[in-house]
């Protein structure tokens, strides 16, 4: 559900929502999430002086009801 | 005092009306776009909280407003969904805050302006305005009892706009001073002037 609830954020305020991609994987300290996104919005999805990251990260941080929650911001480019 | 100046130069993404953040309370909406635009911003975010509340599993209505030049969309509780809907309004409402924001570059990512839109969620910022003023009244009260300034705790920009008002109904007037995020309004005694 977090995952899902991730990528419906992101992609509704990014240029190019079909290149939105979230993975979850379970860390002994609680659920990671990674987004990955089209390069030309990473800057969108991090926000002046990380403005957006930190509203996307208290979102998923409250939807997860107390349970441990990581984001992180990766661009597509880096996978590569 | 000089700090008050900088007032309109706050940047637009907070809770509030910056601009109308000081005592300059006559001038709503100058900026205010069509009807027919604010409720196109209306739209845009009521789908994008509604897709949101049905992936988190959360039950709620979303009411669309147009309120002093500015779309308002409301998430309010649907039948017992009020202590769940909590969850997104936070401590001091800080997830309502981030929620609001998320949702105006929504918004501004398909109309390409920016918004002033204004989100509630289960009444919170309904009950603020309610206490704040309230607040705000008792001070002008104390102020005018006491012929001294007076300072506030610190708020954010909504809520300091819904100070500066009551301040102005009670016929008195105030400034924000401080910095973000410990921006304060001080309510000032009349001058003997006056």
């Amino acid at each position: 559900m977090l995952a899902d609830a991730l990528e419906h954020l992101v992609r509704g305020i990014v240029g190019h929502p079909d290149d939105v991609r979230v993975t979850s994987k379970a860390l002994r300290r609680g659920a990671l999430l990674e987004v990955r996104v089209h390069p030309e919005d990473l800057g969108r999805v991090i926000g002046r002086s990380g403005r957006t990251a930190k509203a996307l990260r208290t979102v998923v941080t409250a939807l997860a009801d107390g349970e441990p929650v990581r984001v992180d911001l990766v661009d597509v480019d880096r996978r590569r | 005092m000089e700090e008050t100046t900088a007032e309109a130069a706050e940047p637009t993404v907070e809770g509030g009306a910056p601009a109308a953040d000081a005592t300059t309370n006559g001038s709503k909406g100058r900026r205010s776009g069509s009807i027919s635009k604010l409720e196109e911003e209306g739209d845009i975010a009521a789908d994008y909280l509604e897709e949101l509340l049905d992936i988190a599993d959360l039950d709620g209505d979303i009411d669309i407003d147009i309120e002093n030049g500015r779309a308002s969309v409301a998430v309010v509780a649907e039948g017992n969904s009020h202590r769940r809907l909590q969850r997104l309004v936070g401590e001091g409402g800080d997830v309502l805050e981030a929620l609001q924001e998320l949702t105006r570059l929504a918004v501004q990512a398909q109309t390409g302006d920016r918004t002033r839109l204004l989100l509630d969620v289960a009444g919170y910022r309904a009950e603020r305005r309610a206490s704040l003023t309230a607040l705000a009244t008792e001070a002008c009260e104390r102020v005018k009892a006491s012929g001294t300034d007076t300072r506030l705790e610190p708020m954010p920009a909504f809520e300091r706009k819904v100070v500066h008002d009551a301040v102005a109904a009670a016929g008195l007037e105030s400034e924000s001073e401080g910095e973000e995020p410990k921006r304060y309004v001080v309510i000032l005694a009349p001058t003997s002037g006056d």
